[in-house]
């Protein structure tokens, strides 16, 4: 009986769901076309031999050939390594200067818009901007880093030619760029702890340093969690700013995967091998997106 | 009375610290991009500058086709703009309103394919846009781009479409209005301000946006601001004080969007990411 209920739907109903996916078709064919029959292609391409500096091969298929060449291949290797290095550096270097500006910024300012447009500012640049500027900020003749190290008495560095100060020099230009976004984040969840929690703290006579560990923290652990996934999801994808500071260099020592397969596909023009290194990357990529969307999933039409 | 003023001071120093650290190297270039070469060659080197001059922007539009990079990125990022907050406000209204079968699952498979890396989509894409004639033309980014945003603008259009009262709509459609009518008429204008918190994400993501545009439209005239400035070749050496005049044009239209409309993009930013 209930079931019957449940099917009969009322013409209206009926016209209501024809328009929903009606409303729904243009988002979704504009995915298919920019993201599904992309995703297809790469994946079928990462069978095939496609190389455009070699049209006379033709594109054969080769099965795992391409597959079993990044098992072999070193460059392969230490992208994903250098990779791996800038997300355990920058996302919690981030998350943490993010947790530092938010905490400053969540005070009873007269004044808001500097401290908001400080905490925006960051953000709106273009990521290759911030490498830009951050390359300037560490010129060995006229960047403000040798400067202050000649001001304080110092031999001045070659920050950007010698590998592991280059890669110190973009961690630092990443967590510039990726922190206020945490810190607005986590602003927001700042806000959203009732000033009780701290009253009722602070008559217990619980010190700043608790209150920080007992209170804020544990209320800001979903605010840092989708913190850090989003950083995560963007670190796998680092590309822009060592790009603009080192161009992978010096040798590969800063190159990131991201940055070898726009090398392997755009200027070695090796499609095949390009398309399957860049499977193997969505693959990793899906896994953390599906812990993001795990923890947001909910009914969009139930408030 | 002492101690309310060294909180005072503390608050100060607080938001002092904020603003420095976001707005330092925007200054820096500010600053730079007034200097001279020979200014720059000083040791030790000099923070506002000496002679200011205006040279360097003369340069820059001179010497350089920027105009065309901002024509380009306008028109990229306009366009792109247009077509995800169209896209997603339709698809948003369908999910929140229309009592589909599924609207979670069809929400989280929606942000779950626009959420795919952008690398591994630019080798495929590269290859269609080529096929299709389209490598250089504004179509190579507009269309990707406006995928860029759909999971954030979807995001954030959800949350604004929730608290519209559903009487509103039910009220102008018994007046005769159709579905699409009451979208048009009655839920759009009370939530312009989520209409419009999407569309400025959407027109920062494809202002920033760098990978697919180096890859997609590589050719001088077709360049975006950010992959014109970034390829600028100088005679002999990366020309800083030019390179700078350009940041700095470059960077001043995104500066006022933001300056503007700062409440609407953090509550945005933030709906997307902590509601979301």
């Amino acid at each position: 009986m209930s079931d019957a209920i449940r099917h009969r739907l009322t013409p209206l109903e009926k016209s209501e769901r024809r328009l929903g996916f009606a409303m729904l078709a243009p988002a979704f064919l504009l995915l298919a076309a920019v993201v599904l029959y992309p995703i297809a292609e790469l994946i079928r391409n990462s069978f095939h031999f496609n190389h455009l500096a070699q049209p006379w091969m033709g594109t054969p298929f080769v099965g795992f050939e391409n597959y079993v060449k990044a098992l072999g291949d070193d460059r392969f290797h230490e992208a994903v390594w250098h990779t791996l290095l800038y997300i355990l550096v920058t996302v919690p270097g981030a998350v943490v200067i993010g947790l530092g500006l938010a905490l400053l910024a969540n005070q009873p300012f007269r004044v808001k818009w500097p401290v908001r447009l400080g905490l925006l500012l960051p953000w709106a640049l273009p990521l290759v901007f911030a490498g830009l500027i951050f390359r300037w900020f560490f010129e060995y003749n006229q960047g403000i880093a040798n400067a202050m190290l000649r001001g304080l008495g110092f031999e001045p560095l070659n920050w950007l030619t010698s590998p592991g100060l280059a890669f110190f020099a973009i961690c630092l230009a990443i967590i510039w760029k990726s922190s206020s976004f945490v810190a607005l984040v986590l602003l927001a969840g700042l806000q959203t702890i009732p000033k009780s929690f701290y009253e009722a703290a602070e008559v217990d006579g619980a010190t700043k340093w608790q209150q920080f560990r007992e209170i804020t923290l544990p209320m800001l652990r979903p605010a840092i969690f989708v913190a850090l996934i989003f950083r995560t999801i963007t670190a796998i994808q680092t590309f822009d700013i060592p790009y603009a500071m080192t161009n992978g260099g010096p040798g590969n020592s800063t190159e990131t995967l991201a940055m070898y397969i726009h090398k392997t596909t755009i200027d070695f023009l090796d499609l095949g091998y390009g398309s399957a290194l860049a499977v193997l990357m969505f693959l990793v990529s899906a896994v953390i997106t599906s812990l993001y969307l795990r923890h947001t999933r909910r009914d969009p039409g139930r408030h | 009375m002492k101690l309310l003023r060294n909180r005072r001071a503390m608050i100060i120093l607080a938001g002092l610290i904020v603003a420095a650290n976001g707005f330092f190297p925007a200054l820096w270039i500010l600053f730079t991009s007034f200097k001279t070469e020979v200014e720059l060659m000083r040791v030790p080197i000099t923070i506002i500058p000496q002679a200011p001059t205006i040279e360097n922007y003369i340069r820059v539009f001179v010497d350089q086709p920027i105009l065309r990079f901002l024509f380009n990125s306008v028109v990229v990022a306009v366009l792109s703009t247009l077509l995800c907050v169209t896209c997603s406000a339709l698809a948003a209204y369908a999910l929140v309103r229309l009592r589909l079968p599924g609207a979670g699952i069809i929400l989280s498979v929606l942000l779950a394919i626009a959420m795919f890396p952008l690398i591994s989509m630019m080798v495929p894409l590269f290859q269609v846009m080529r096929d299709l004639g389209l490598l250089n033309t504004w179509w190579a980014l507009i269309f990707p781009h406006a995928v860029l945003s759909m999971p954030v603008c979807t995001l954030v259009l959800i949350s604004f479409f929730q608290d519209i009262p559903r009487d509103l709509e039910n009220a102008a459609m018994i007046d005769g209005c159709t579905r699409l009518g009451a979208l048009w008429h009655v839920v759009i204008p009370p939530t312009a301000p989520g209409v419009f918190t999407a569309g400025i994400l959407a027109f920062v993501n494809s202002w920033d946006e760098f990978l697919l545009a180096l890859t997609l439209s590589p050719r001088v005239a077709s360049r975006t601001l950010p992959v014109g400035i970034t390829l600028y070749q100088g005679e002999f050496s990366f020309p800083w004080p030019i390179i700078s005049a350009a940041l700095i044009v470059a960077i001043v239209p995104i500066c006022i969007v933001i300056a503007i409309f700062q409440e609407r993009v953090v509550s945005g930013l933030t709906s997307g990411g902590v509601k979301g």
